[in-house]
């Protein structure tokens, strides 16, 4: 064996190159059978060469272990739910299958849907059966599949940073641990696990002395506080958009990434289709711009102290009671139209960031205005909580908790700043973790035990509205590692440990294998008939009327990340570089404020500020963003990992050090420090009075058609007279598509699209397009196929020039490739590389392309994608160095370190090498499978059926793009054109359907659906929007 | 061979002809002093100083293009809305720059420009190497450079042929034509010279390899009537490619349909514009070069004079043709259209059109004077001036157009990298290397075509040649019109 065959570990910081993942996990059993790539005495056949029977014997058997099963990518797997010692029927390698599973989120589980190519999980999808995916997803659940297969996740057991086994761990607990659970702290993750609490509870009784702590630093306390006092227990609101007409929120972003957002975003946009001439409305109030308050058909952006002050109006119906420390003055538009013109809403909501009293107030109007039950209700949460983060913190000081058992999570990180949980921990001389990564958390704690990653273990959950779902592991874990329930079952010395049993047990602690109700479960993902929404019981208690608000002068407000969350996703490429939907910032958290406080306090986009709040400060880049109330400066959280992640390493500023427990708003002290960031958008901004600045005012209405529903239903295409086009004439022939079976289309409703992201994720995971890092995003060279356009129009002052304070709507719309019948991106390209195909799909032919670019010069959308590097072979992103080479650059690598990235590729689409253009294809691959089943069918079929069918015939909703797959909102919509009964046929002749820049005469097989909006007001509005 | 001091032989007067060779008086001598840079044993200190200032920005543009392929076009500047740079900026301002070769050598010709024949041979060298310069960018700027050969149409295994509605096509044809026709003109020209220069060799090198250039020519009538009826044939073909290779360049962009980019008056704009700069780059390079190698009885001032006013007409209508944008920008009525062209005066790359206009619109106009116009010092700066002007035309046309088209979700800006920019400089690297080569091992001018203009060329004088009416020297004719 030559040295270059030889493991490399002698480092953990530098790269470190695998020839396979069982190199890479490099337990016991591999070590010592390495070098050990092919099957034992394989390669010492090779050497010699004379005994080619036996070496084919020996490789057979491998290849006939390998690549079967749910294990398929260990050789020798222990265990086996369904051994494949022989091709399950209706199986075939090459074809993807499809595994329900859940995926905890938030303390909620996510239903999915999961691809598997040969073994490997490559997408997920939504579980159609699930109450809170109905077949689609967020963008985290698109992007979980990539933390899979992130070679930066931990692999080992670790004691004191040296590696040491999961035997070791075992014994240890057995040994060490505290009986009776004296001096024992458990920090763990909300979980909505059933097992898992199922195993808490053994934990508990075993160890009666234990703390058990549920903690997250993005829990809505204040809900559960409020709650608590109202109906007694643990409850969460779990509201129904799809009835409510007349929505309230004070600072909700019920749309914006969460755990609920699929069902909200459902629900909401189902009250967004006009029907009868009515569609629900939406009031928001709020101090940041969320995409719910870039939906909600009137906003006002108020300050912490003025949101409450709406509360309070409305509940106490302008009585003028108050809680607030200093006085706020509400605008008169506002209380006008609270108290006359919105009417009584049927729904109030209130974001997490309220104090404990609004959430209160909320349930309590809910409950006047008849919404419970009926728009929203209430489940009970489990809580094993029986003390706080701040006594376990405390005891870890004075002694009284020796050891510490973290489950999941990162408190590390995130924990509340003024606990000084980070030095308590690592003082401690017991310290447990089990966690994902080798985190900071980790890095505190005497123990490291990795955890499986929720495709790797068995799992259940419970969705939002209490149904319980049961997740199967997709693939054997790859290096080792335990799921959270797993390890409580170990420290609680269960007997049984294993995933697959614990779950089964929870389910039904009778059933076994073969138990048909189980079988059912698990194939479905949810087991039937537990949801557990109720309407609890009347309000009990009255909360003291405290909010410890004061009106301050500058204000720090904090927020979940919409692309990390709290952190956890720091690591995952897709999320850094997914753009957040209305900053359109990639790879960096930004302060974001008013125009005007920026003008105040004289910066400009990446100009830093230092903000102090109490003792802390933090320096972070101001990115201004219309619509924020003035003088709040919004800290999303989660960024500044510290980590080293090759992807999250140095991605924004961690925001955590401000905060307090339970802290959403603060006062604060924001100052200019004169130095500047860049940040890397992907979107440039261009001030109002600049000229490109106007030009893109002037043409907005042209491109994104919007009108009030009052407008709509005087007259219903009124879209079309936004922008008239004559008849053009090409001076080429036209595409005639004579002979075409199909027709694809594509239509996109720009009244329900909300901006979540879900369906730019989808893409990315769908179509293998490369990450490309900060550097490359700051020139403009991101990858996504599918973008989401987003543009904030402002109201004219009254010498008819655009306003940058006032904003007057914002403009999500999600761009991809129009696939144009004349498409003038095929008339300039020298080699043909982009053609038209019979179906109308304007199509890339990478193998041809040699990279002219100059179809994405004539390209009006602008859609068209370069590969500028080999962006698959450029590993880390983030530093490129001067020469921009990487020491793999060159090199081919099957195996070694980007074998476990590329395990996620989806096998129907090429990977492509740089000096390529690339673009969306429809999901060609997914038109095209259908298309061969159907043709398949057909060919069966009887001569007179044939004859009844002659177009072969595609069921309209058979094929289904990743985008529209992911989409929560249902505003994708895809399929023939020829046939006229298809979803698409009907929404393209709409009246609201328009085709952007049609003036190109490009015949575009994209049309939008134009935005409609029903504000309060919205009779008033006469012509356009914006005119 | 002293240089004896310049006459002045700018005077108008129509019933004169204007002395266009200086100082001399024999065949012999005008031979002698235009081979003299090519005969001396050592050529000036500043001619190798030159070479070695080219060659290694020659080297530069090698390494560059070859950390390029090795790494991806990734290492220049182009982004998604601008998908062409620097390279395209480039290659338009070398194809223009090869254009005043034809339009001297082959236009100039068949209208009977006798002044030509002291410009054209370099002229033409200079189109030469500056279409080598322009044909390296499109070749390396693609993705693939290893597949630049899918952009000839080649008979090939996968039985593909390239597309034929593509300008990018139409441009490999109409560059690749104008090549071929510009250096079988330059070579056919000097195959007599080629000859002298054989018969002059001091060295067996050189004599052969002269020998072998000329192609046995032996001056003889027969000779000289084939090369005279090929080289009138050629200049007839070479006239339409004047005009053919810069529109077809012009298509690039007049046939997509990009705000700014897709407009009718583009080809007329690009020939005029690629006049000019090629005349401008003339005098950038006759200027020094006269005074180096002593050419100064050959590219007289009145040579240069001339040159200035097709300097000043072309700018003018480059000038034009700019208002006309702006004018059809805003009678269309179209939005995008009237952006664009606003964006470009006024948005974020204003300073780059404002550059554009007051070197290539302002500029010239100083050449309205006289004084202007004879005044070597004025001559040398406008026409660098004009250079800068016009590669900035072609950067605010690529650039600008691009970085804010349609959608204003899409747009970005250009900067270039070092890569870019040392590229470019690479380019002129690889410019000045072939021709500081030219002058120093090729006739710099065409000497037999020369002493054809020369009075003593003409023995049956009818009363138009200079010297034959009384009173008819440069002298008088200065004294006439400055008389009217």
């Amino acid at each position: 064996m030559s040295s270059v065959n030889e493991p490399n570990q002698n480092n953990e910081t530098g790269r470190t190159w695998w020839r396979s993942l069982d190199e890479a996990v490099a337990t016991e059993e591999t070590i010592t059978t390495a070098p050990g790539e092919f099957a034992e005495g394989s390669s010492d056949l090779l050497a010699t060469g004379d005994d080619r029977r036996q070496f084919l014997k020996i490789m057979g058997a491998s290849m006939a272990l390998a690549g079967l099963g749910v294990g398929g990518c260990r050789r020798w797997p222990k265990e086996h739910i369904v051994p494949y010692a022989h091709r399950p029927q209706g199986t075939m390698p090459g074809n993807p299958e499809y595994y329900a599973s859940c995926f905890d989120f938030g303390g909620i589980a996510q239903g999915v849907l999961v691809t598997s190519n040969d073994g490997r999980p490559t997408k997920i999808e939504g579980n159609p059966m699930h109450s809170g995916s109905k077949g689609a997803t967020d963008a985290f659940t698109q992007a979980s599949i990539l933390d899979l297969y992130d070679p930066d996740r931990s692999k080992r057991v670790t004691y004191g940073g040296e590696a040491s086994s999961m035997s070791a761990f075992k014994d240890w607990a057995v040994e060490y641990l505290p009986k009776q659970g004296k001096g024992t702290a458990v920090i763990c993750e909300p979980s909505s696990s059933p097992t898992f609490h199922r195993m808490q509870r053994a934990f508990m009784k075993k160890n009666p002395h234990a703390i058990w702590v549920e903690y997250a630093p993005l829990t809505n306390t204040n809900e559960r506080e409020a709650l608590h006092h109202a109906f007694g227990g643990h409850w969460v609101a779990v509201p129904d958009f799809s009835k409510a007409k007349n929505i309230l929120s004070i600072d909700a972003d019920f749309l914006g990434a969460g755990p609920m957002q699929v069902q909200n975003t459902q629900g909401w946009s189902a009250g967004r289709k006009v029907q009868h001439g009515a569609m629900s409305r939406l009031l928001m109030f709020e101090t940041g711009l969320s995409i719910t308050g870039s939906k909600a058909d009137d906003r006002f952006a108020l300050s912490p102290a003025g949101l409450l002050a709406v509360a309070e109006l409305i509940a106490f119906n302008g009585t003028g009671i108050s809680t607030i420390e200093g006085s706020v003055e509400l605008d008169d538009e506002i209380v006008q139209l609270l108290k006359d013109e919105f009417g009584t809403p049927d729904l109030v909501v209130v974001g997490a960031s309220q104090p404990a009293i609004v959430h209160s107030l909320a349930a309590k109007i809910n409950e006047r205005i008849g919404a419970v039950g009926n728009t929203v209700s209430y489940r009970q949460v489990a809580n094993g909580s029986n003390a706080t983060l701040s006594e376990v913190v405390a005891g870890m000081k004075d002694g009284r908790v020796t050891t510490a058992v973290i489950v999941g999570g990162n408190p590390t990180f995130d924990a509340p700043q003024e606990l000084g949980f980070a030095e308590a921990l690592e003082a401690l001389n017991a310290s447990v973790c089990l966690s994902y990564y080798n985190d900071e958390t980790s890095q505190a704690c005497k123990w490291h035990v990795n955890q499986a990653h929720w495709l790797e273990a068995w799992n259940d959950g419970t969705a939002a509205d209490g149904t319980t779902c049961i997740g199967q592991p997709l693939i054997e874990a790859l290096f080792g590692g335990l799921s959270a329930s797993e390890f409580v079952a170990i420290l609680a010395g269960e007997k049984v440990t294993d995933s697959h049993t614990l779950v089964q047990t929870t389910f039904n602690p009778n059933s076994d294998k073969w138990d048909p109700a189980w079988r059912t479960a698990v194939h479905d993902g949810v087991v039937a008939n537990t949801k557990t929404i109720e309407k609890p019981p009347v309000n009990r208690k009255e909360m003291p009327l405290v909010s410890g608000v004061t009106a301050s002068a500058q204000t720090v407000l904090f927020t979940p990340s919409p692309t990390v969350w709290d952190g956890r996703f720091a690591n995952n490429g897709w999320m850094q570089e997914l753009p957040d939907t209305l900053t359109k910032l990639t790879w960096d958290n930004a302060v974001l404020l008013s125009p005007a406080t920026a003008r105040a306090l004289d910066v400009k986009q990446g100009d830093m500020l230092r903000i102090e709040v109490g003792g802390a400060s933090i320096e972070i880049a101001a990115l201004p963003v219309p619509g924020t109330a003035d003088d709040c400066f919004v800290l999303p959280l989660g960024y500044g990992r510290k980590f080293e992640g090759r992807v999250c390493k140095g991605a924004g500023v961690d925001a955590y050090p401000l905060r307090n427990e339970n802290m959403w708003s603060a006062p604060a002290k924001v100052t200019k420090t004169g130095t500047t960031y860049p940040l890397a958008t992907t979107q440039m901004h261009f001030a109002v009075d600049t000229t490109p600045g106007k030009g893109a005012q002037d043409r907005m209405p042209l491109l994104y058609r919007e009108g009030t529903l009052d407008q709509y239903n005087k007259d219903p295409g009124f879209v079309s007279h936004i922008g008239h086009v004559p008849h053009s004439l090409s001076i080429y022939e036209e595409h005639q598509f004579e002979g075409a079976k199909y027709k694809w289309g594509m239509s996109i409703d720009l009244s329900t699209c909300t901006g979540c992201n879900s369906c730019v994720a989808a893409c990315h995971a769908e179509n293998n397009i490369p990450i490309v890092g900060k550097d490359q995003v700051l020139v403009g060279r991101e990858m996504h196929w599918l973008r989401i356009d987003r543009y904030f129009a402002f109201a004219k002052d009254s010498h008819g020039a655009y306003d940058g304070d006032k904003l007057e709507s914002v403009a999500i719309q999600p761009v991809t490739c129009h696939h144009c019948e004349n498409a003038p991106c095929e008339e300039v390209c020298p080699v043909a590389a982009t053609v038209h195909d019979i179906d109308g799909l304007n199509v890339m032919v990478y193998n041809r392309c040699v990279g002219t670019r100059y179809c994405s010069n004539n390209c009006p959308f602008k859609v068209r994608r370069f590969n500028y590097f080999d962006y698959f072979r450029r590993d880390p992103l983030r530093s490129t160095g001067l020469l921009q080479v990487q020491p793999d650059y060159y090199v081919k690598t099957q195996s070694g370190g980007k074998t476990l990235r590329a395990m996620q590729f989806n096998p129907d689409v090429t990977v492509r090498m740089r000096g390529v253009m690339e673009k969306c294809t429809f999901c060609t691959q997914r038109i095209q499978r259908v298309k061969i089943a159907t043709k398949n069918a057909w060919v069966k079929k009887t001569d007179a059926q044939k004859k009844a069918d002659p177009r072969v015939a595609i069921p309209d909703g058979s094929i289904v793009t990743a985008c529209q797959q992911a989409c929560p909102a249902d505003a994708i919509v895809f399929g023939d054109l020829l046939d006229e009964k298809s979803r698409v046929s009907k929404l393209h002749k709409e009246k609201r359907s328009y085709e952007m820049l049609e003036e190109l005469n490009i015949k575009s097989r994209l049309k939008y659906l134009a935005r409609l909006t029903n504000p309060v007001h919205g009779a008033t509005v006469v012509e356009g929007a914006h005119h | 061979m002293t240089t004896l001091p310049l006459k002045d032989n700018t005077g108008e007067n129509p019933s004169q002809r204007a002395q266009l060779i200086l100082n001399h008086t024999s065949f012999g001598s005008v031979t002698d002093d235009i081979l003299k840079g090519n005969e001396c044993p050592k050529p000036p200190r500043s001619w190798y100083i030159a070479l070695a200032i080219s060659f290694s920005m020659m080297s530069m543009l090698g390494v560059m293009i070859g950390y390029l392929i090795f790494t991806g076009v990734g290492v220049w500047g182009n982004n998604n809305p601008v998908a062409w740079g620097y390279p395209i900026v480039n290659f338009v301002f070398w194809v223009g720059i090869g254009h005043a070769g034809t339009l001297i050598s082959a236009i100039l010709f068949l209208f009977r420009q006798k002044w030509r024949t002291a410009i054209n041979r370099f002229a033409e060298a200079m189109t030469i190497f500056a279409v080598i310069c322009a044909g390296t960018f499109p070749g390396i700027h693609i993705g693939r450079a290893w597949l630049a050969y899918w952009l000839f149409p080649i008979p090939n295994q996968m039985d593909m042929w390239p597309q034929f509605r593509s300008p990018l096509l139409w441009d490999v044809f109409a560059v690749g034509t104008y090549f071929t026709v510009s250096l079988l003109f330059w070579y056919l020209g000097m195959i007599p010279d080629l000859a002298t220069m054989r018969d002059r060799a001091n060295s067996k090198v050189k004599a052969i390899a002269y020998g072998i250039a000329s192609l046995g020519w032996r001056g003889s009538m027969r000779h000289w009537h084939r090369y005279e009826r090929a080289y009138l044939l050629l200049a007839a073909l070479a006239t339409p490619l004047v005009l053919s290779v810069h529109s077809v360049v012009s298509f690039d962009f007049a046939v997509s349909q990009l705000p700014g980019w897709h407009t009718t008056i583009f080809p007329p704009y690009f020939v005029a514009g690629a006049i000019f700069s090629g005349f401008a780059m003339v005098m950038t390079l006759a200027i020094p070069a006269r005074e180096l190698w002593g050419l100064k009885n050959f590219i007289t001032t009145r040579h240069l004079e001339n040159m200035c006013k097709v300097v000043l007409l072309t700018g003018s209508m480059v000038g034009y043709a700019y208002s006309m944008e702006f004018f059809i920008a805003w009678y269309s009525g179209e939005i995008y259209e009237s952006f664009t062209f606003i964006n470009r005066a006024f948005g974020p790359y204003g300073w780059a059109y404002w550059i554009m206009v007051s070197c290539n619109v302002i500029t010239p106009q100083i050449f309205w004077f006289k004084k202007a116009r004879t005044n070597i010092v004025i001559i040398f700066i406008a026409s660098l001036l004009v250079n800068v002007g016009m590669w900035f035309e072609r950067f605010v046309i690529v650039v600008t157009s691009l970085a804010n088209d349609f959608l204003p979700s899409s747009w970005g800006m250009y900067e270039p990298t070092y890569v870019d920019v040392l590229t470019f400089l690479g380019s002129f690297g690889l410019f000045m290397t072939f021709f500081l080569l030219f002058i120093r091992y090729l006739p710099v001018l065409a000497i037999a075509e020369l002493k054809a203009i020369m009075p003593e060329a003409d023995p049956h004088g009818h009363g138009h040649s200079y010297n034959e009416m009384e009173g008819e020297t440069d002298a008088s004719a200065k004294e006439m019109e400055e008389g009217e």
